[in-house]
């Protein structure tokens, strides 16, 4: 960027975007900590008691506990099934590979309202929908391409004269597998495990639609609860998310560093 | 042969037995000449995880094809598209469409406008520092979730928020900004922001600084150079961006609930509402069905024109 006229221009625009990105989340963390008890701007004083009355707080705490027991889950399904699947669709010869592309990429493209009210069909004929742990597998299933683009962009950086020799060491397919080709694809792995963790975690719509009362998650909870009045302890549960949103966006940046966002294909 | 104390004292250790335990098992459950299935025994997992899916769009359209029969209250037994006439006779439901393609299409051209500055500034940025800092920005909302941005937005801009109160130091009385079209569009902006910015950053390293530097020393100023050299080569990336962004705005349903206030329902709560409020299961899953094919077409469009490249799994190349 050389002319003045342009940066001042872009500039602008790009303040503008980082105050609306940006201005929503300071807010939250600034009114969780007023010592007043309605919303105002500036908050009135510095407090910590709406942290102790949501600690206090047996549904939230409980609406919390469900939506780590749902993301172990949903880690429990994809980790695997994805690791898997990113292995396969790299380091092995597949007919039909762009149909299967777009038949994986169907998690994506399918709305997910209509996932959601799919998937709520299905588990009330299944008789499933009562508990927790379909969520989890829901979850899974609607965030799966997510790890297996993570997983097949690590796969596809090994080299695969590294499995071979490891064969021509004497090594049988599992050793192989477990020592080589595992150990390899290990940080896309831990990427994607993150990104569905965190995404099980603050997910909503399916949630929403596969919840009751007695298994809503803290996403569902807090959506609940605006809709009845908006008071600071929730802008202190949301605090939750943003400190949770902040060390996946370090870990992320120590994994695999933002930047890798930014190449051209 | 004398055996050296070395060979004595050696023991097969116990994790070799059980890794050739498992290679004897793997050799008699996959033999090796089944290994060029082995892909597909990998991916089996997979498809059967979106299977899931694909039984749960069968549901939807075996639910679609009922009626509610109003003296029980339970979907009637014969197959009809019913449903799907009323949904073509009712003005309420064009009213809600029109009002999610609009809701849609601003979303784009809004979101578009800002994300097209925010890559560029990122990508060609010399500083890393500003770079990491405009990255951060961008991913923290993606994981800190819809509803939370929502609530954050409904602080902001309630009638005692950060923005009436900028207003009234200038002497504005407080506007109602919320729970109307453009809050819900504004919403979808701030929802929309992060992905369209991702999507077209790779497009943008793509163009070699040196065309703008050459249209630059042939006398094109900035905005000429943006018209002609940058727009048109990111132009890929930008129609990608678009249409995701508006596949996801009009299928989205937080933003229209929470910031429109009721008053304001897309597709999507109008799906819900059939199937919480109404209790009509069957026109409900009429109209998800109609949006899946409405998103499915989109989707293709995309496909057609970029192949799978754009969000493609697998490293080919």
């Amino acid at each position: 960027m050389t002319s003045r006229s342009q940066r001042i221009v872009f500039w602008s625009l790009v303040w503008f975007s980082i105050i609306v990105l940006s201005l929503p989340t300071v807010i939250v963390l600034g009114a969780s900590v007023t010592a007043g008890n309605i919303i105002t701007f500036p908050p009135q004083g510095f407090s910590l008691k709406w942290y102790e009355q949501i600690a206090m707080a047996r549904d939230l705490r409980q609406a919390f506990g469900r939506s780590i027991h749902v993301s172990l889950i949903c880690l429990a399904v994809s980790v695997p099934v994805g690791t898997l699947a990113g292995i396969a669709l790299t380091r092995f010869r597949l007919r039909f590979s762009s149909l299967i592309q777009v038949y994986l990429l169907l998690p994506f493209t399918i709305p997910l309202i209509g996932s959601g009210i799919g998937m709520m069909l299905l588990f009330g004929s299944w008789g499933i929908l009562g508990s927790v742990w379909p969520l989890g597998v829901a979850l899974a299933v609607i965030n799966l391409p997510f790890i297996i683009w993570s997983v097949s962009s690590s796969a596809a950086a090994l080299d695969g004269d590294l499995e071979l020799a490891a064969a021509s060491c004497g090594a049988g397919r599992i050793e192989a597998f477990l020592h080589v080709t595992l150990p390899g694809v290990m940080p896309g792995v831990i990427t994607g495990g993150l990104l569905m963790f965190v995404l099980a975690m603050s997910e909503f719509l399916v949630s929403l639609l596969l919840t009751d009362a007695r298994t809503v998650t803290l996403p569902v909870q807090i959506y609940n609860n605006i809709r009845s009045i908006i008071t600071p302890d929730l802008a202190a549960v949301s605090s939750v998310f943003v400190v949770l949103a902040l060390l996946a966006v370090w870990l992320l940046d120590r994994l695999v560093g933002l930047e890798i966002f930014l190449k051209s294909k | 042969m004398t055996r050296t104390p070395d060979q004595d004292s050696f023991r097969y250790p116990l994790v070799w037995r059980l890794l050739d335990g498992l290679n004897t098992a793997a050799d008699v459950l996959w033999p090796r000449k089944m290994a060029r299935f082995t892909g597909w025994l990998l991916l089996a997992p997979a498809l059967l995880l979106v299977g899931i899916l694909v039984i749960s769009l069968v549901q939807i359209a075996e639910s679609s094809l009922h009626v509610l029969d109003r003296s029980t209250f339970m979907p009637g037994e014969d197959y009809t598209l019913a449903n799907y006439a009323t949904i073509a006779d009712s003005a309420t439901y064009a009213r809600v469409l029109w009002r999610s393609l609009l809701g849609a299409a601003l979303t784009v051209v809004f979101t578009l406008l800002l994300a097209l500055p925010y890559s560029y500034v990122m990508v060609r940025t010399t500083s890393a520092l500003t770079r990491k800092a405009l990255l951060i920005v961008l991913f923290l909302p993606f994981f800190i979730g819809q509803v939370v941005r929502a609530y954050g937005i409904l602080i902001v801009m309630g009638r005692s928020g950060a923005v009436n109160d900028i207003l009234g130091l200038v002497g504005i009385e407080p506007l109602r900004l919320l729970f109307n079209f453009p809050a819900v569009v504004f919403g979808l902006v701030q929802y929309m922001l992060p992905f369209a910015v991702l999507m077209l950053a790779p497009a943008l390293t793509a163009i070699p600084r040196e065309i703008e530097a050459a249209a630059n020393s042939l006398g094109a100023n900035w905005i000429r150079t943006f018209r002609h050299i940058v727009i048109p080569m990111a132009k890929p990336g930008l129609v990608g961006a678009g249409l995701v962004v508006g596949t996801l705005s009009l299928t989205d349903f937080a933003m229209p609930a929470m910031l429109g206030g009721g008053s304001q329902d897309f597709i999507a709560n109008a799906i819900y509402d059939q199937f919480f409020r109404t209790a009509d299961q069957g026109l409900g899953s009429a109209l998800a069905l109609i949006l899946v094919a409405l998103g499915s077409v989109i989707v293709g469009v995309i496909i057609a024109f970029f192949g799978a490249g754009t969000l493609g799994m697998g490293g080919k190349k």
